[in-house]
């Protein structure tokens, strides 16, 4: 199954890797948020890195070369690029910062801000309202952002746990999924944000999502839209699974805010077992609809195909020359098949599946 | 440390933790489709007085398959909590089969004492949860009339040289004596909050606030001149209306032999017989099954202490288990805790500084009595009862357990 070419192997000493993000405007820019004492204690890094990739040779092997760092104060868990400006990312950090760098300017960032009052996880940019990204965090909030504006433009509690990812649906404005230590994926309609009737607003305040889905017993601590089968995530986390949800079930708003229709579900596809530690990334092939990348602290990038017979999907591809926890993973936005991964061991791995 | 802690927990799967967590309603949680039990009527006195503890098996088996709205053939497993009976298997057995459930289902005693109706509903919950089975049958019982508590004397130099061992051979009147003169809980304190069993037992069953948790049985009754006549129970017969604290101070000490010498007839649980049952199942079977959901059952957790002060378990167990599914005691909205002796009931309340409000509001085992196997899964029965009564959403349940141990379980209403 696996091909013998090895994979191309950018090393970062000393600072262990996050995440990573391709840019939308480059098919070589690859940004990496990194840390130092793996993201327990101590500075982040992000890097900018250039891919090489050889055009028209099938099987030609890229190379990664680092071109520029910022240096940060605290680790970085997630980076995004901008949907609007070409040279543009914002990271988010372990101190509950958010800051925006452009990528002419060295050393320090463009704009920075400071509202979450824990880890920030995530940071996701909207390929439709290109003017705006969202945030979450492990004080359970998710914060919506515009990169003119000194504050929070929206600023949702979507759990009362860790947020590990909330990402924008590729397909709706203002529609998102967030994922949770409380074992579940909720889908929000940022349009109409109000508090759930159930919870007490006031001592326990939890924003009313229109969607629930009770996706494991367990840490969810990834998840993704399918960029071609609207309402299809996928979630990974700590039970070791990838699980796929079919949510077209879900009313979104106004109907939903205004009557507080706050739908609990989703049907489970399909379940992929393989993994021997905990998910954590899950990210959807940008070229087919059937094709799924996973990263897992069992050291393993896996490629999985839910296109099967049984539809239950199965194992593609395994990717394993890391030596410590794989946390990030990232399909090449131009390059069908080319397939970027982070590590604990501090080295970004580009290969092609 | 924060941080360290949350990759930790990525590494160590458990169960999701919290308050919002345990009320999230999922296809794999094991839910309650039914919780009921028998009058508790009082030992060698009471109206289940001539009822054998398999004849007692045979009704709550009968009652729970009637209440259920299953078909008997479905259940996966049984499991009976009991203590006392010499051939528990055998009554067990032959009364599901007695009762109509057919043979291909089979039965298993439980045996932790006064937690064995708790550890029925658990045993059958962790089936349940592993996959073994899909919907189970819990059933507490005991019949103290027909299978009294005799005392055990080990007669081995290897117990009786061994303190601790030794101990826990001991009456149990002797663990209650020793927690009110090791914890200094006054005769005072045990005998208020006795009449406040009495008063609320009382008040509940005037009230009518049993009815949803009692399940009529009718059994033979030998009256006082030996004519045998069938005869309906219905209510527990143990309650002694117009209780007072003061009328329970004059009783004399039932264990004069042992210092401080404050437990009485009067501030400790009652000599019962009784059975309850509970159905468990995964909340997608109960759902496919069209069958209305109680409440779903979330953790148990169980504990070793020493065994002359075994009284205070739940004083120990209550945090386990509350720790176990991470929500804290303000989180609870009612707690069963059994009476065994109001020494240990006292203590357990003010160390673990518990809202009384919330605590046995329609009485405990010193007013309706305690037939040990069947209490666990009893407090389960009255406790989901009630949390509807009151609409709240969570209950712990917790017990001390003779021979030094302690029992504690977390549920939460649909």
């Amino acid at each position: 199954m696996n091909r013998p070419e090895p994979p191309s192997v950018l090393q970062t000493p000393g600072f262990a890797h996050y995440n990573l993000a391709w840019s939308p405007f480059h098919p070589a820019r690859l940004a990496v948020a990194s840390s130092a004492n793996y993201g327990l204690v101590g500075n982040g890094r992000l890097h900018l890195t250039s891919v090489g990739i050889a055009p028209g040779i099938p099987g030609g092997q890229p190379t990664v070369n680092l071109d520029k760092q910022y240096d940060t104060q605290d680790g970085l868990y997630d980076v995004a690029w901008s949907e609007i400006h070409e040279n543009q990312l914002v990271t988010g950090s372990g101190d509950g910062s958010i800051k925006l760098w452009d990528i002419m300017i060295n050393d320090l960032p463009i704009r920075a801000w400071h509202e979450h009052t824990r880890e920030v996880f995530s940071v996701d940019w909207s390929n439709i309202k290109k003017d705006q990204f969202i945030s979450s965090s492990w004080d359970g909030s998710v914060k919506l952002w515009s990169p003119d504006r000194p504050r929070s433009l929206t600023s949702i509690q979507a759990h009362s746990a860790c947020v590990y990812q909330a990402l924008f649906s590729p397909h709706q404005p203002d529609i998102i999924a967030t994922c949770s230590t409380d074992g579940t994926l909720k889908i929000f309609d940022l349009r109409m944000p109000t508090y759930a009737l159930t919870t007490n607003s006031f001592t326990n305040p939890i924003t009313a999502a229109a969607l629930t889905i009770p996706a494991s017993g367990t840490e969810i601590l990834s998840l993704d839209w399918n960029k071609y089968k609207p309402f299809t995530l996928a979630s990974g986390g700590v039970d070791k699974l990838i699980k796929v949800w079919d949510c077209r079930m879900v009313k979104l708003a106004p109907e939903t805010a205004s009557q507080q229709v706050q739908q609990v579900g989703g049907v489970c596809e399909s379940q992929m077992a393989g993994h021997e530690w905990a998910v954590r990334k899950v990210q959807w092939s940008p070229h087919r609809p059937d094709l799924l990348a996973s990263a897992s602290y069992d050291m393993t990038c896996r490629v999985w195909s839910t296109n099967t017979p049984d539809g239950r999907g199965s194992l593609v591809y395994i990717h394993d020359p890391h030596t410590e926890f794989v946390v990030g993973c990232a399909w090449s936005l131009y390059q069908e098949g080319v397939l970027a991964s982070c590590s604990w061991d501090c080295r970004v791995n580009v290969f092609r599946v | 440390m924060d941080r360290i802690n949350q990759l930790v927990s990525h590494l160590t799967p458990g169960s999701v933790k919290g308050l919002e967590a345990i009320q999230t309603k999922s296809p794999d949680d094991v839910v309650i489709t039914l919780a009921v039990r028998t009058p508790l009527c009082k030992a060698r006195k009471g109206g289940l007085k001539d009822t054998t503890s398999e004849e007692l098996l045979v009704e709550i088996f009968k009652q729970a398959i009637a209440h259920s709205s299953i078909d008997a053939g479905l259940i996966g497993d049984i499991a009976v909590g009991t203590c006392l009976p010499k051939k528990p298997l055998h009554e067990a057995r032959s009364a599901m089969l007695a009762a109509g459930i057919p043979e291909h289902v089979p039965v298993q005693i439980i045996n932790r004492f006064c937690s064995s109706g708790l550890m029925a509903v658990t045993d059958i919950s962790n089936k349940i949860k592993v996959g073994q089975i899909d919907i189970g049958l819990a059933v507490g019982i005991e019949s103290m009339s027909q299978n009294p508590d005799d005392p055990w004397t080990p007669n081995s130099v290897a117990v009786n040289n061994h303190p601790p061992a030794k101990a826990c051979c001991m009456p149990m009147g002797w663990t209650s004596e020793n927690v009110a003169g090791d914890f200094g809980v006054s005769r005072e304190d045990m005998d208020a909050l006795s009449a406040l069993s009495f008063q609320r037992a009382e008040h509940a069953q005037k009230s009518g606030y049993f009815k949803n948790e009692i399940v009529p049985i009718t059994v033979n009754f030998k009256a006082a001149d030996g004519t045998i006549t069938q005869k309906t129970i219905s209510a527990d017969d143990g309650i002694r209306y117009g209780t007072t604290k003061e009328a329970l101070g004059k009783i004399k000490a039932a264990f004069p032999q042992w210092t401080p010498s404050q437990t009485t007839g009067g501030n400790a649980s009652q000599v019962t017989d009784g059975a309850a049952a509970v159905l468990l199942m995964k909340r997608s079977k109960a759902e496919a099954l069209g069958l209305k959901i109680l409440g779903k059952h979330v953790a148990t957790a169980v504990t070793g202490l020493a065994p002359r002060i075994m009284g205070i378990a739940p004083r120990i167990a209550i945090p386990m288990v509350l720790t176990q599914v991470g929500i804290s005691q303000d989180d609870v909205d009612l707690f069963e805790i059994n009476e065994a002796f109001s020494s240990m009931y006292v203590y357990c309340t003010r160390e673990l500084g518990l809202d009384i409000n919330k605590v046995n509001v329609n009485g405990g085992a010193v007013a309706l009595g305690h037939p040990l196997g069947c209490t666990g899964a009893r407090q389960v029965a009255t406790g989901l009862n009630e949390l509807a009564r009151r609409d709240g959403k969570i209950l712990v349940t917790s017990m001390c357990i003779g021979g030094g141990q302690g029992a504690a379980a977390v549920f939460v209403r649909d």
